[in-house]
C-alpha cells in the first residue's frame, strides 16, 4: 500500500500538480484583497478578520473547493488514460481496490495541502490590511478542517468520474452542473442542509454554534457529508472493480 | 477548404455529449429560475414592478458563470479529441494549412455558443410566459440578455482555446477557465479591462454596448495571437 502511495506520487508529482495547488492561495488572495466590506461594517463590533473570512469563504467554498477537487481526480488518472496506462499499472501485483483507495487518499492529501496554503493566504491577507486583533485560531481551524472534510463525498464522485471518462472535460463537466446550483441552494434554509456540494460553503462558515466541533451540526454532517461519502465511494470502488480495461 | 474542415468537425462531435452540455447550460440556467420562483415567487415578484425585467436580471445573475465554464468545457472537450489520439499529428499532415485548422475549430465553438444563446432565449421566453409575468414582453431586453454575453464573452473563447490546444495536460485550460467563473462571479469587484467581468455586461458607463464591442474586438485580437502561436507550434 506504501509502495503504491508512493507510485502515484512521483506520477502526481510529474503532472503540473504544484502549480494548481497554489492557485488554492491565489485565489484566496485575490478575493481578501479585493473585497472591502470594511466599509460596510464599521461600528460594529466584530473580530477583524471575519470581515475577509467572510468574503474569501464564500467564494473559496462555494465555487473554487468543489471545483478544483475534480481537477485533482482528473490529473490523477491522466498518467493511466493516456496509451494504456491502467493495463501496465493492474498488471502490477496490486488489487483494484487498493488502487482506488491510494489515489482516493493522495487526492484528500492534496486538498487538505491546499486548504493549509488557503490558511496561509487568510494570514497573508490580514498582514497586509494590518489587522491588530488576536487571531481567532479555533474558528479558522475549524473552517479550514470542517470544509476539507466536507470534501469528502465530492472527491470520491469526481474520482469514480475521471476513472470512467477519459478527457478532463467530461468530469469536469459533471462536476460544473452539480456544483452551480449550490449558489441558490446555500440561500434555502430548506435545501441547502441537504445538498451534497453546499457542505464546504456550510462547514466553512464563520458563525454557526461555535460549540460543536464543526459548524454544522453533527446528525447533518453524518448524514449529508458522511452518506454522501459512503455511496459515492463505494459506487467508485465497485464501478473501478468491473470496469473492463 | 475550410467547409470540409468544418463537416469534418461536427463529425468528431458526433455522439461525444457536446450537443448535449450546449443544451444543458442554458436550460441548467433557466432551471436554476425554476426552483428559484417555484420556491419564492410571491417574494420574488413583490421586490419589483417590473416583474419582467426582474425575472431578466435573475436568469442573467446565472448567465455569465455559465458562459464561462461552457467555454471552458467544450474548448477542452474539442482539444482532448484530438489529444487522445494524437490525431493532431494526422490533422495537420492532410493538405490544409494550420491557421484553417485553429480557424474551423474557433468557428465550431462559435456555433456552439450562439446555439446556446438561442437557446436560453427560448428557455427564458418560456418559463417567463409560464410565470404570467405580464402582458408585454420586453422583446429587445429578452434579446440582449440572450446575445450580448455571448458576444461579449468571445476573448475567453479565444484564450481558452489557445490554452487548450497548445497544452498537453488539459489540467491547466480547466484551471484556467475555474478562475474564470471566480472572476465572473466576483465581477461586481473587478476592473473594466478584465475580459471576465464582460459577460455579466457591467461597466463604469452602465453602457452593455461597449461590453459587445470590447469582447468583438479584443476576441478577434485574442483569436489572432492564439493562431498564429498555433500555427508555430511544432505538433508533437
Amino acid at each position: 500500500m506504501i509502495a503504491l502511495l508512493q507510485a502515484e506520487w512521483f506520477k502526481l508529482r510529474k503532472s503540473k500538480m504544484v502549480p494548481i495547488i497554489l492557485a488554492g492561495p491565489m485565489i484566496g488572495l485575490f478575493i481578501g484583497l479585493s473585497a472591502n466590506l470594511e466599509d460596510n461594517m464599521q461600528g460594529i463590533e466584530i473580530n477583524e478578520w471575519y470581515i475577509s473570512l467572510f468574503s474569501m469563504n464564500l467564494t473559496y467554498a462555494l465555487l473554487f473547493l468543489p471545483l478544483i477537487s475534480g481537477v485533482f481526480t482528473s490529473l490523477i488518472c491522466r498518467y493511466e488514460h493516456q496509451s494504456g496506462g491502467w493495463k501496465q499499472l493492474l498488471a502490477l501485483p496490486v488489487t483494484r481496490g487498493k488502487v482506488f483507495v491510494a489515489k482516493y487518499i493522495l487526492i484528500m492529501l492534496l486538498v487538505l495541502a491546499m486548504q493549509i496554503l488557503y490558511l496561509g493566504s487568510v494570514f497573508a491577507v490580514g498582514m497586509v490590511k494590518g489587522y491588530t486583533d488576536s487571531f481567532p485560531m479555533e474558528i479558522v481551524w475549524k473552517s479550514i478542517v470542517g470544509g476539507w472534510v466536507a470534501t469528502l463525498p465530492l472527491v470520491a464522485l469526481q474520482l469514480w468520474m475521471s476513472i470512467m471518462f477519459k478527457s478532463f472535460a467530461a468530469p469536469f463537466a459533471v462536476n460544473v452542473i452539480f456544483t452551480l446550483p449550490s449558489i441558490l441552494a446555500v440561500n434555502s434554509e430548506r435545501i441547502g442542509p441537504y445538498y451534497p456540494w453546499a457542505q464546504p460553503f456550510s462547514m466553512m462558515y464563520i458563525g454557526g454554534n461555535t460549540d460543536d466541533v464543526f459548524f454544522v451540526p453533527w446528525e447533518q454532517l453524518l448524514t449529508v457529508v458522511g452518506g454522501g461519502f459512503i455511496v459515492f465511494f463505494l459506487g467508485g470502488y465497485y464501478y473501478f472493480q468491473r470496469k473492463s480495461i | 477548404m475550410m467547409g470540409k474542415l468544418l463537416t469534418a468537425d461536427f463529425l468528431k462531435i458526433k455522439r461525444k455529449g457536446l450537443w448535449l452540455l450546449t443544451l444543458i447550460g442554458p436550460l441548467g440556467v433557466v432551471a436554476l429560475q425554476m426552483v428559484n420562483y417555484g420556491v419564492r415567487k410571491d417574494y420574488l415578484l413583490q421586490q419589483s414592478e417590473d416583474d419582467w425585467g426582474y425575472f431578466l436580471l435573475n436568469v442573467h445573475s446565472f448567465t455569465p458563470l455559465a458562459i464561462v465554464l461552457g467555454i471552458a468545457i467544450l474548448t477542452s472537450f474539442i482539444a482532448s479529441i484530438e489529444n487522445e489520439t494524437n490525431a493532431w499529428k494526422q490533422l495537420i499532415a492532410l493538405p490544409v494549412s494550420k491557421l484553417t485548422v485553429y480557424l474551423s475549430k474557433f468557428t465550431l465553438l462559435a456555433i456552439l455558443l450562439f446555439f446556446a444563446s438561442t437557446l436560453l432565449m427560448f428557455f427564458t421566453l418560456s418559463y417567463g410566459l409560464f410565470l404570467e409575468l405580464g402582458d408585454t414582453v420586453p422583446y429587445m431586453e429578452l434579446a440582449k440578455y440572450s446575445y450580448f454575453p455571448a458576444f461579449a464573452a468571445l476573448p475567453i473563447l479565444a484564450l481558452q482555446l489557445w490554452i487548450a490546444s497548445v497544452s498537453h495536460n488539459q489540467g491547466i485550460p480547466i484551471t484556467v477557465g475555474i478562475f474564470g467563473v471566480i472572476f465572473a462571479y466576483s465581477s461586481y469587484v473587478l476592473p473594466d479591462w478584465m475580459i471576465w467581468k464582460w459577460p455579466s455586461l457591467m461597466n463604469q458607463w452602465n453602457e452593455p454596448m461597449i461590453n459587445v464591442l470590447l469582447g468583438v474586438g479584443i476576441g478577434i485580437l485574442l483569436y489572432i495571437i492564439g493562431m498564429v502561436d498555433f500555427a508555430r507550434r511544432d505538433v508533437k
